[in-house]
This record gives C-alpha cells, sequence and structure tokens, in this order.
C-alpha cells in the first residue's frame, strides 16, 4: 500500500508534504508532485497538510481520481528508486496523461 | 563438601545465525510479511519506516515465516510484531530479551528478533539487555532510540540529552543519559550497530549484518518522534548537515566524513589520540595516521572510543555502523549441547536414576534436639 496526490495538485506543487515526509519520498514533477510507491512508509504525515487534499491512501482515492495510483506508480518507471527525492533534480516532464491534461487557470494553494 | 571448580566447555563451530532455520521453499515478498492490522502510529512516525525496511529484508532473509519471531516490550515500537505476517509476542515491559532468550534457547531452529525502544530497553529492562548481551544468546535486538517516552505523551528518557524540557522535567533533565552503543559494548556486546530509521539502504544492511551474526546482535536505530520529540536527529537527515553530522563506519576502511574533499573523500578524520580517538581536519594529518575501522577487532576498547564521539546533548555528531563484530560462542548453542551432552550420558530406566539420585550420598539427617522442659529452645510454640 501506499499514498499517492491526485488531480488537485495539478498546477498548485504546494510542496508542504515534501517538507513533511521523513523519508523524502516525494518527487517534483513539472506540473505535479508524485509519491514513490516503493519507497512511501505509508506513515500519513503529508496527508493533513496539503492544503488542497490531493493526498490520498490507497484505499480512499476518490473514483474520479482513480487513475492516480497507477500515474504516481507509472512516473517512477523511468526513474527508479533513487531514495531521496531531495538529491534529484526536478524532473522537466510529467507522466504523458498528465502532460497532456489543460492547464488549470488560477490553480494555487 | 565439593570444591567448585571451573572447566573448559567445548567451543562450538561458528555459523550464521540463521543456519540452523528452515529456509524458505517458495518466493517471498515484502506483502507476504504484512498482516492485516491497521498500523497505528502517528502520523511521520519513524516507526514506518523501521517496519517497512523490516518488511523489505525479511524476503532477502530466505527463511520461513513460521520459523520468525519478533518479540516485543511496551512502548510505541512494541506494537511492531503485530503488524508483521511472522509469530511474534507483545510481552511484558522490558523483559523481551528474557523471553527471546528462553525461545532462542529451546528452539535453535527460529530466527528469533526483539524489538524494544530507549525506555523499554534501557530504563525497566536494563538488567535484561546486558544480561542477554554478556550470555551471547543468538537473537537480534532492534533498539527503537527516539530519545523520549511517546507512548505516555512525552517525558524525558535515559537516552535524552541533560538539559531536557519535557512534561517530567519541567526545569530541565538532570539525568546523564546512556549512549546505548557504548552501554552494549560496555555489556561484552559481540555485535553492536547503529543506522537511522529513514536510511533504508543502511538500515537494511546493518540488518543483514546483525542477522547473520551468530549471537547477540544489538542494532540502535535513530527514530524520530514527530510529536514529542521532534527534530532530535535533524542534524544527520538534513541534507545541508549530515555531512559533518554523521561519521560513517566501513570494516577496512579509512574513518572520514564531513563535505568531500578533492580525492573525493570526507575532509575530516579520525586518528587515534593519546586516549581514544579524536576528529581532525584530513588535510592536516599524514594519511598514514587516520584510523581505519576495524569491526572485527577482539579488544572492544578501539569500537568504545568510537562510541564517545556520539555528542552527548544535541546530536551534531555521531558514528553509523557496525562498531564491532566477534566471533564468541553463544548461550544457546553451549546450553543445548550441554544438556545433549548429559542425555547421552544416561544410563538405566527412570527408576534406576531416581533411586541413584536419592541414593546419591550427601545427605543427613535432621536430629530434633528439643525438649520440652528447656524453655530456650522454644518449647512446643
Amino acid at each position: 500500500m501506499t499514498y499517492l496526490i491526485a488531480s488537485s495538485c495539478l498546477d498548485v506543487k504546494d510542496r508542504a508534504c515534501v517538507d513533511e515526509c521523513p523519508v523524502d519520498c516525494i518527487y517534483e514533477g513539472k506540473r505535479m508532485l508524485y509519491i514513490h510507491p516503493d519507497e512511501c512508509v505509508d506513515c500519513g504525515a503529508c496527508e493533513p497538510v496539503c492544503p488542497v487534499e490531493a493526498i490520498f491512501y490507497e484505499d480512499d482515492v476518490p473514483t474520479d481520481d482513480a487513475d492516480f495510483t497507477r500515474i504516481n506508480a507509472e512516473f517512477f518507471t523511468t526513474i527508479g528508486s533513487p531514495g531521496g527525492a531531495s538529491g534529484t533534480n526536478v524532473a522537466d516532464h510529467d507522466h504523458p496523461d498528465i502532460a497532456r491534461r489543460p492547464a488549470i487557470q488560477g490553480a494555487s494553494a | 563438601m565439593t570444591i567448585p571448580t571451573t572447566i573448559d566447555l567445548p567451543v562450538p563451530s561458528f555459523r550464521s545465525g540463521t543456519e540452523l532455520v528452515p529456509t524458505r521453499d517458495q518466493p517471498q515478498t515484502g506483502k507476504d510479511f504484512t498482516s492485516d492490522q491497521e498500523v497505528r502510529w502517528c502520523p511521520g512516525c519513524g516507526d514506518y519506516a523501521v517496519l517497512k525496511a523490516v518488511q523489505g529484508f525479511l524476503p532477502d532473509l530466505g527463511l520461513r515465516r513460521e520459523n520468525i519471531v519478533f518479540v516485543s516490550g511496551i512502548g510505541c515500537s512494541s506494537r511492531f510484531p503485530y503488524y508483521l505476517d511472522t509469530y511474534g509476542m507483545h510481552s511484558i515491559h522490558g523483559r523481551a530479551p528474557a523471553i527471546a532468550t528462553g525461545l532462542a534457547t529451546a528452539r535453535e531452529d527460529l530466527s528469533v528478533w526483539v524489538v524494544t525502544g530507549d525506555g523499554d530497553a534501557l530504563s525497566i529492562g536494563g538488567n535484561h539487555l546486558i544480561h542477554a548481551l554478556r550470555r551471547n544468546v543468538n537473537i537480534t535486538i532492534l533498539l527503537f532510540n527516539n530519545r523520549i517516552y511517546g507512548l505516555t505523551k512525552g517525558q524525558y528518557s535515559p537516552t535524552s540529552e541533560v538539559g531536557k524540557v519535557t512534561k517530567s522535567t519541567p526545569m530541565g533533565s538532570l539525568d546523564h543519559p546512556f549512549n546505548p552503543v557504548s552501554l552494549a559494548l560496555g555489556a561484552e556486546g559481540t555485535f553492536v550497530a547503529r543506522t537511522i530509521d529513514s536510511d533504508r539502504k543502511h538500515l537494511t544492511s546493518v540488518l543483514a549484518a546483525a542477522a547473520a551474526h551468530r549471537g547477540t546482535s544489538l542494532v540502535e536505530i535513530y527514530q524520530n518522534c514527530p510529536i514529542f520529540n521532534d527534530g532530535a536527529f535533524d542534524a544527520i537527515k538534513d541534507n545541508d548537515t549530515k555531512h559533518d553530522a554523521i561519521i560513517p563506519l566501513v570494516h577496512g576502511e579509512q574513518i572520514r566524513f564531513g563535505a568531500p574533499g578533492e580525492d573525493g573523500l570526507g575532509t575530516k578524520a579520525v586518528v587515534r589520540d593519546e586516549h581514544g580517538v579524536r576528529v581532525v581536519e584530513a588535510a592536516d594529518v599524514d594519511p598514514a595516521q587516520i584510523l581505519v575501522h576495524d569491526e572485527k577487532a577482539e579488544d572492544p576498547e578501539l569500537a568504545f572510543s568510537l562510541s564517545r564521539l556520539t555528542s552527548a546533548g544535541y546530536l551534531h555528531q555521531t558514528p553509523i555502523g557496525i562498531f564491532r563484530n566477534v566471533d564468541r560462542p553463544t548461550y544457546d548453542d553451549q546450553a543445548r549441547a550441554q544438556v545433549a551432552d548429559a542425555v547421552a550420558k544416561v544410563q538405566g530406566s527412570p527408576e534406576e536414576r531416581l533411586a541413584a539420585l536419592i541414593g546419591a550420598g550427601d545427605t543427613w539427617t535432621v536430629e530434633s534436639t528439643r525438649h520440652q522442659d528447656d524453655p530456650e529452645s522454644g518449647g512446643s510454640r
């Protein structure tokens, strides 16, 4: 099991969760943040600090955001498991399903 | 009167910590070691990271799940056995090492682990911990050190720094803290290591070495309590400070740390001092002077000196890795050998043996010296 970041993060990227994560498993894409499903330890620290309530436990993802379990996991297929986001660069891309979504006007935390 | 004598005990051949434990008959994954229980620690607790690392490591250990036992005491970390799909026991406060000692001695086919915290192991369980270590029972002890009492909501623990203000020390703690690694080395521990909850790679490598060691392995795990002692280990976790805070110990390698210099190694080094060891700028000393870590050294003096490099107050510097890893006969191997030896020498039927035991001599008769007329003897009161 893992936590994951869903659609509300798109074009927001508040990053409060990044500071909170004790194992540094939240990685930054171009338009949203992603949780590494293998590095996440299920501690739940990120979920309450998200100002837009974008973070869900895998079992509790709303139906509309059901794709995001897959999207979070697939984002790491090329990156692998670096073992910590702070040592890696911000990705200049997103998951293809995210990249093709239209920009959210006025999105902010 | 028989005069006590000391005899030389047979020395068993040294084996791996898990050699007598049956291996798995099918592949395992972390999921196989995840129970159906909802994990109940506070959000952000370091215990989650340790749990995940252990669940990820156990498949690599390659043992049957039904031959693995996790015994815990009392405290936040002691909820651990519920969340692992192995055998386990949430036992008595501070007594997990005693229960694990019995289990490891009675059942050579089990891989026995103890999960404990700084309160459980070092306060109420201090005696059990040191005696398990000196006996060298084949168990692995994971000591979660968050330097606070979490379960009881934030009182100072035996590893809290002097002056720490908590609910039970409103004017600052007067107690000098234990350094668990120093304590374990002083208690004749044969395998003593320290690692960090959030460094899964290092934690996993230490777990593997601890499990492979036959004897009592003590692994101190620095574990952040985000509710009652948040930030206690920030210096060793923050990317800006961790190079100067963590002194990595790697067997056979020079002890260098700090931001990498021109040679790619740390700019600080550990050298021998007149008494113990000290930290110097690597550029200021002859490279041949820099200490090479030897976890196999029979004399624990070097390991102890290294353990003293840990800050006593707020943690701004500490060695991480395996301090000591030496072979010594284990209590459980030798106890089983003694029982087997005694059983092999048995002759005769049970009745004959009982009669022989009763008539073995060294007996005496208690005769009454009491006289009814003599009040000094106590009479018939």
